[in-house]
């Protein structure tokens, strides 16, 4: 009797505690965040001389104007959005057809190229980065987007294999039946695919690309190492190019301006798509 | 006839597969497969660039590695970054995942998306953020202290030489936990509650249950978990070195991949940045396998 009722507190006590571990965590992740946005918003002299926690005495809504286009990150913002949605595009039509076919077809080599592209994922592909920078440029394809294109959807940065490996489990796991159905019809092996299976892989195909869309949209080191033309920077570029300017000329509500616009679409994809993210990582690497 | 049939049919599947392979792979041998190979050809050359004056030098680059002396220092702080980040993301992992998964709580869908938040931010993002957090005369962390000390404190993080590379752990340790803590959770929400039933009915506390029920049946994914923190470590963490650092002070955090950097593009010594590549690759491949047999356990199948 005694027992239980000591049990009952004590439990209580490490809930709490565990609570309120939780809740500090949930603080730590978020208030640099919201730290970021609202210096965002100060001028320089409020960043200068107040507490970094104060809030913005004015709210300087014109650091976003002035970066964007003093700054040119609004051109950046396009380089981007083109950079990543040509990336995700032929990502996801190479991924796709080759996932399909190693999942679907039997044929000799099928297991081991399974292997060479999974296996990529565990290689560090650092040992790639000058031999790239170079082949880039023999193949006049450095400080261009389309460069920056290929690099990312079938190059070192690993959403290819990521694709692949996801849609093959993807594929795997859609009943046989459709395809002898489709073939008693007298359906094309290319109709099958394109008019049967990729539409059915759509779940899929979604997650695969918001996923590499977060991956690409904040990629760095391939961009600054293939990119020296400032008409062509990205924006994770262009933050760190400002961030080293920032020794000359202190401009910290753009600078912070500049990190918004970074995140605000990553912010809207997250809350839109965390599902996929979330369940998608955790299948992707569950099977592995 | 038939046979005739059977062999068009037979081609023509043939074609459709290779329709669908080829390109993909032609695409992924050269942007990925190649740059592997020919960075590990380059490191037995001497190359500055230009195109005539590659010289084979045979492993003259691997003697002047093991003679420099940035290549130690660089190797020890990678291991120092591998060795707490392992511990730090992994104990953090592990704790919020059992928390949300074993406690049953309400808000379990909220902390979940919280926790996970981090990994979505750029990195630059991040290295920008903590610079400035960092920062000795306006940063968040000095003025922070100063509420409990008499005097302001003013403490340069990222220029003091003992304190630079402690100080590129807290933002890499932020940035990792979410996306770990993710796998744990699937792995724990993949044990039978029964077992757990079962062993509340024998009177068994929540700490034993976590010992003898939870980490033996997540132990696979804590491996590999681990395995993926040092393989990334190793490749991706001179990217927060460069935005935070620099490598510097006077190279007290420098890394392996930074170093690498350096030695390629800003030095144009590209053979010697190549084959400090083959080093990373290589000290990758060995402590992956030491890992791969120190943390094997019987693994248990349900």
């Amino acid at each position: 009797m005694n027992e239980t009722k000591a049990k009952v507190p004590k439990q209580l006590l490490s809930r709490s505690l565990i609570r309120f571990l939780l809740l500090l965590w949930t603080v730590l992740v978020l208030y640099p965040v919201l730290w970021t946005f609202l210096t965002s918003l100060k001028d320089n002299v409020q960043v200068m001389q107040g507490k970094p926690w104060d809030l913005p005495t004015v709210l300087r809504f014109e650091n976003y104007g002035n970066v964007w286009s003093r700054a040119h990150f609004g051109d950046y913002f396009l380089n981007s959005i083109i950079v990543t949605a040509g990336s995700i595009a032929l990502c996801l039509l190479l991924g796709a057809t080759t996932a399909y076919v190693l999942a679907r077809y039997n044929f000799k080599g099928r297991g081991v190229l399974y292997f060479v592209y999974v296996a990529s994922m565990m290689i560090p592909t650092t040992l790639g980065l000058i031999p790239l920078f170079f082949l880039l440029s023999d193949l006049h394809l450095s400080n261009s987007l389309f460069g920056l294109i290929l690099v990312y959807s079938v190059g070192t940065i690993g959403i290819l294999p990521f694709a692949i490996f996801f849609l093959v489990g993807f594929y795997k796991s859609l009943p046989k039946e459709l395809e002898e159905a489709a073939t008693i019809d007298g359906s094309t092996y290319y109709g099958i695919f394109f008019r049967i299976m990729l539409p059915l892989s759509k779940p899929g195909l979604i997650t695969v690309g918001i996923m590499n869309t977060l991956t690409v949209w904040n990629e760095y080191i391939m961009a600054t190492v293939l990119i020296n033309d400032p008409e062509k920077y990205t924006v994770p570029v262009g933050i760190a190019i400002m961030q080293a300017e920032m020794q000359y000329r202190t401009e910290w509500g753009p600078l912070f301006a500049g990190l918004a616009i970074s995140m605000i679409p990553v912010i809207i994809i997250y809350m839109i798509y965390q599902r996929q993210i979330t369940g998608g990582l955790t299948v992707g690497a569950l099977k592995g | 006839m038939i046979s005739k049939l059977k062999t068009s049919h037979i081609w023509s599947r043939r074609l459709f597969i290779i329709s669908f392979l080829l390109p993909t792979l032609a695409l992924f041998a050269l942007f990925t497969v190649y740059p592997l190979i020919q960075g590990l050809y380059l490191s037995f050359f001497d190359w500055s660039g230009g195109s005539e004056t590659m010289n084979f030098i045979g492993l003259d680059n691997y003697r002047e590695l093991l003679a420099d002396d940035i290549i130690p220092i660089a190797l020890k702080n990678d291991y120092f970054l591998v060795f707490w980040k392992v511990i730090l993301i992994m104990l953090f992992a592990v704790f919020f995942a059992v928390a949300l998964t074993r406690l049953k709580l309400k808000e379990y869908g909220f902390y979940r998306i919280v926790f996970f938040f981090p990994n979505i931010i750029s990195v630059v993002v991040i290295g920008v953020m903590w610079s400035f957090i960092y920062n000795p005369t306006l940063g968040f962390l000095n003025k922070f202290l100063s509420l409990f000390t008499s005097s302001p404190v003013d403490t340069n993080w990222l220029g003091s030489p003992k304190l630079a590379i402690w100080s590129l752990l807290p933002p890499s340790v932020w940035a990792g936990i979410g996306f770990y803590m993710l796998l744990i959770i699937a792995s724990i929400l993949a044990i039978p509650s029964t077992l757990y039933e079962a062993a509340s009915i024998d009177g068994a506390s929540q700490w034993r249950q976590f010992t003898t029920i939870t980490m033996p049946l997540v132990w696979e994914q804590f491996k590999t978990s681990v395995i993926h923190i040092v393989i990334t470590t190793l490749n991706g963490s001179f990217i927060i070195v460069k935005l935070m650092t620099e490598g510097g002070p006077d190279n007290q955090t420098q890394v392996l991949g930074y170093y690498l950097y350096q030695m390629g593009f800003k030095q144009f010594h590209l053979s010697y940045g190549a084959t400090i590549g083959v080093l990373i690759l290589i000290v990758s491949l060995i402590t992956t396998l030491i890992l791969h047999r120190v943390l094997s356990r019987e693994t248990i199948e349900m």
